[in-house]
């Protein structure tokens, strides 16, 4: 299919006699927001995990752009155009923005051997990037990290994403331990990610969330892939829920 | 609109300020009661023996800065000039093999740390407790117990680590160059170059700092690796001054050399490091050492004052620190 970016075929984790993930099955299109969903345990973070190289799959296989990859490590997949986002966003809060958005691979400038990091682009590039996933408030790109709000941080952590074009970025509980506005920010961060043509994985336990943001929904359970093609515009939330619980809770 | 605040405020909330003020209070508190304090000929004393110290100091500012410590300084100080000057006085290499040979076993001991630590999960303060041990132990073996006498030699290593340089009337050691070389390069490799980037974030959160493809583990061994190099090359610097290499020296260094680091400004468990700060903290412990003896108070009563700067400057850190994060 020419519109997919991501396939995983077959895939099946083990960890000891877990069986973590059995068969799973697992595309993401381009320009599309998929939603995760899943209860506890269901394998989400699993399949999430390996895909961004932090696991290695017992078997199966992951393509992307129709081309076989091999994922090892967190260095693969960010040279696969896989960005992740974890829940604590993983800053680094003593550094400043523009530190933390070019951690790894610092531009340089002047001779190689003097390893001298061009602070002056990285500040100028960090206050457009913030600029935009909409932090519309002025905060210089000095600012430590830990001078920011919950909902700052994960701006910041999606704007080191959509900057190295990143071509699917994997959201993890993008939305925990933050205010109802904050969320409001955050969410939309995702979708003008997506405008400017990235791709997203948005893993939450808040379903509500995952409605007013995806394109798809898929759910696991047990280490299954049990519905892959839901459309979070002709269904409701129960409905989800009762998929990702395997229980019609409605008889309940 | 770029949110500008004043020259000052910017000045006043750098870490290095509290530390700087303290300095200037205890050269014009002790210049006022004696002053003596600020002849050539103190400086001179001044200057001998704090880049040996300093110099260990500095390498330790880049190791807390990555979140580790390092407690077998000390004990390399001592070991690695008994090294060389044993292998010098056997007749078994010369002085500039010997002093290779010496660096090398420090390197070792550097990677050893670094290994333990990174590798094995064991936190720095014991695997570097252990090695202190270990290293402490193999000098006194060595030698018995008793100093190496440094026999003569006209090496010019001698010349280039601690040939005496006068500037008008003040006399001092090639190894305050050293020291300000020392700083200049690791100052500029902390805030300027990417490796200090690498550094800073391995000391502020390892996790995510590797979650962004930083080699953290190599980052720290090799850090680990330049410590104790630096402190080896400070000890045989000491003991080519003093002339004679006691297994013994350098005992205590590593807690004087932690606190220097600390009072500069340095977080204890890593993310923030400051070079110019270290500089003034090496100078605030050693003006005060020499200076409270100059004023008529005890010498005995040092660790007094040192234990009370070190209170206050923590306290003062902190206290910027949480106004830092107020955001104000």
């Amino acid at each position: 299919m020419a519109n997919e970016l991501v396939r995983m075929e077959h895939i099946n984790k083990l960890f000891g006699r877990v069986q973590a993930l059995s068969d799973v099955n697992f595309t993401v299109n381009k320009n599309e927001i998929v939603g995760l969903l899943g209860d506890n345990g269901a394998g989400k973070s699993t399949l999430i995990k390996i895909l961004s190289g932090a696991l290695q799959p017992s078997s199966g296989d992951i393509y992307m752009h129709d081309k076989r990859v091999t994922i090892r490590n967190t260095n693969d997949a960010i040279a696969n155009g896989i960005e992740t986002i974890y829940q604590d966003s993983a800053l680094v809060t003593q550094l400043s923005i523009a530190r933390n958005l070019f951690l790894g691979r610092e531009p340089l400038k002047g001779p190689r051997w003097l390893n001298r990091m061009d602070q002056d682009a990285m500040n100028e590039a960090a206050s457009k990037l913030i600029r935009r996933v909409g932090i519309t408030k002025n905060i210089p790109p000095t600012t430590p990290i830990s001078a920011l709000s919950g909902g700052e941080r994960q701006a910041v952590a999606i704007a080191r994403a959509m900057q190295f074009q990143s071509e699917l970025i994997i959201l993890d509980e993008p939305t925990n331990n933050l205010g109802v506005e904050e969320t409001h920010g955050v969410l939309n961060f995702v979708r003008a990610a997506r405008d400017s043509g990235h791709s997203c994985i948005f893993i939450a336990h808040n379903i509500y969330h995952v409605f007013q943001v995806v394109d798809r929904i898929v759910v696991m359970r047990r280490g299954k892939m049990v519905a892959d093609n839901i459309n979070p515009k002709e269904t409701t939330v129960e409905k989800v829920e009762e998929v990702i619980t395997g229980m019609n809770l409605a008889a309940m | 609109m770029e949110q500008r605040s004043s020259f000052l405020q910017r000045l006043v909330a750098r870490a290095e300020f509290g530390p700087f003020v303290l300095l200037m209070v205890e050269i014009i508190v002790f210049t006022l009661i004696n002053q003596a304090f600020l002849s050539p000929g103190n400086i001179g004393n001044l200057l001998a023996f704090t880049p040996e110290l300093g110099i260990i100091a500095l390498a330790m500012t880049m190791l807390m800065t990555a979140g580790e410590f390092d407690l077998s300084v000390g004990s390399v100080f001592g070991l690695m000039p008994v090294i060389m000057w044993t292998l010098y006085n056997t007749g078994a290499t010369s002085l500039e093999i010997g002093f290779l040979i010496a660096i090398a076993v420090a390197a070792f001991i550097g990677f050893a740390n670094g290994w333990f630590v990174t590798k094995l999960k064991i936190p720095s303060f014991l695997v570097t407790l252990g090695m202190l041990l270990v290293v402490r132990g193999t000098a006194l073996y060595i030698t018995d117990g008793f100093p190496q006498a440094r026999w003569s030699s006209d090496s010019p290593l001698l010349k280039i680590l601690v040939g005496e340089i006068t500037v008008g009337q003040v006399r001092f050691y090639a190894s305050v160059i050293w020291f300000i070389l020392f700083a200049a390069i690791l100052g500029y490799i902390l805030t300027q170059s990417k490796l200090g980037n690498w550094i800073l974030a391995s000391g502020g959160n390892a996790v995510s700092a590797r979650a962004r493809g930083v080699r953290v583990s190599s980052t720290k061994v090799g850090l680990f690796i330049l410590t104790s190099v630096l402190a080896a090359f400070a000890g045989i610097v000491s003991s080519i001054r003093v002339s004679t290499a006691n297994p013994n020296s350098g005992t205590g260094y590593e807690l004087e050399v932690i606190a220097m680091v600390v009072i500069g400004g340095t977080a204890l468990n890593g993310g923030r490091g400051t070079i110019v700060g270290t500089v003034i903290g090496i100078l605030i412990l050693r003006l005060m050492r020499n200076g409270i003896v100059l004023i008529g108070v005890p010498g005995l009563a040092y660790n007094i004052f040192i234990g009370a700067i070190i209170l206050g400057m923590m306290a003062l850190h902190s206290w910027l620190e949480r106004r830092h994060n107020a955001g104000t």
